[in-house]
């Protein structure tokens, strides 16, 4: 079998610093640095550098924990975990039982008629909240509509509102080319890139 | 959840906090906290704004939490997510490559802090002096070494994350590694040998 070279040897040590020697390599490794005594100085090379690196960390602020759990905002899928929705689900579940009873208690019928007599007073009242909200909707759609229609009537209001319309465009356009004239360089000077 | 009487993996927090347990995000961060400031202090050569970004990250990191995969890990997403804002950061601030004895000068930068035994005038001066070699190899590292030795040895990912988190085959990885920790023993020769 031939033996591995003196850059292999030096590569290994590298594996080992970072603990990822093979098992199978260990005893030629340890055979070798017996042997070899540059090598067992390029070992205690890279043991020193693997503890000064390990020396210069810094200390993380105390209370770091805390300031980035008080920072984080609602995020857009915690309305949709399981246990945001529970209490909600709850509330509703529990309005509809009031309801029913309140309602059912009404109610000249006896038994399940009159369980589902309530259900169905219940049902009848979400389904004209939802009537009422759709209508306020398309009332509020139909103001807007008017309130353009109303500004766009005159030439003086319609070339006012072409002006605010450019306007707002070019603003966004110097916004996208501000941003885009930002110096790449700053990154390249460092040596480096996104991949 | 947990395997036994192991800790939680990464991905078991992930997915706690995913169904509502804000608290185990917490977990996450004392996690990775040391290893994220660190890394990008070494970034951008100041513990405040390190500070600052690491938090960035983080709640970064929890808004889009719901897009996290579990078939990779944690930290090598966390990790990608941090190394982008720290470019993005340099290539905004246009940061001047000062050291950090300039910035105490300035009053703008703070210290290290050294865990290290060397106490009294002379170790203090010699715990700055050592400092500033270390961020000076560091800096003086071509980017493609630099990138590598900073997430090994400040982020303390593993050969396969690193390898993941780059897109590079794991024999360049160890290669880079390699030739990186070389440049970084040459430069910094005379404290290797105390």
């Amino acid at each position: 079998m031939t033996r591995p070279d003196h850059n292999t040897y030096r590569e290994w040590l590298n594996l080992d610093v970072d603990g990822r020697l093979p098992q199978e390599r260990r005893a030629e490794m340890d055979e070798h640095l017996a042997a070899c005594a540059e090598c067992r100085t390029e070992r205690d090379r890279l043991c020193a550098l693997e503890a000064l690196l390990g020396q210069a960390r810094a200390a993380v602020e105390p209370g770091f924990r805390g300031r980035v759990l008080a920072a984080l905002p609602s995020a857009g899928w915690e309305s949709r975990s399981p246990r945001t929705w529970a209490f909600p689900a709850a509330a509703c579940a529990l309005f509809a039982a009031i309801a029913a009873a309140v309602v059912g208690s009404g109610s000249p019928a006896r038994g399940s008629s009159a369980v589902l007599s309530a259900l169905a007073a219940v049902a009848g009242m979400f389904r004209a909240t939802l009537t009422a909200g759709a209508g306020l909707l398309a009332a509020s759609w139909k103001g807007l509509g008017m309130a353009f229609a109303a500004l766009l009537s005159s030439p003086v209001s319609l070339g006012v509102f072409g002006v605010f319309v450019l306007c707002v465009n070019l603003g966004l356009i110097s916004l996208l080319r501000r941003r885009r004239s930002l110096p790449a360089d700053a990154v390249r000077r460092e040596g480096g890139g996104r991949r | 959840m947990t395997r036994g009487a192991e800790q939680p993996t990464d991905e078991d927090l992930v997915a706690a906090v995913l169904e509502g347990d804000r608290d185990r995000f917490g977990d996450l961060v004392d996690r990775y906290q040391s290893r994220l400031v660190n890394y990008l202090f070494r970034l951008l050569r100041n513990v405040d704004d390190a500070h600052d970004l690491a938090q960035e990250v983080l709640v970064k990191v929890y808004q889009v939490l719901d897009r996290y995969d579990p078939q990779f890990k944690f930290s090598t997403w966390l990790f990608r997510v941090a190394q982008n804002a720290a470019i993005d950061q340099i290539r905004r601030r246009r940061l001047k490559l000062v050291s950090l004895r300039q910035e105490d000068d300035e009053g703008d930068g703070r210290d290290w802090d050294l865990p290290s035994p060397e106490r009294g005038p002379y170790g203090e001066l010699r715990n700055q002096e050592r400092g500033d070699a270390i961020q000076d190899a560091i800096d003086a590292l071509p980017w493609e070494y630099r990138e590598l030795i900073l997430l090994r040895h400040f982020g303390e990912l593993p050969y396969e994350e690193i390898a993941q988190l780059k897109g590079m085959p794991l024999g360049t990885v160890k290669n880079k590694l390699f030739r990186g920790r070389q440049m970084l023993k040459e430069k910094l020769q005379d404290f290797l040998t105390d």
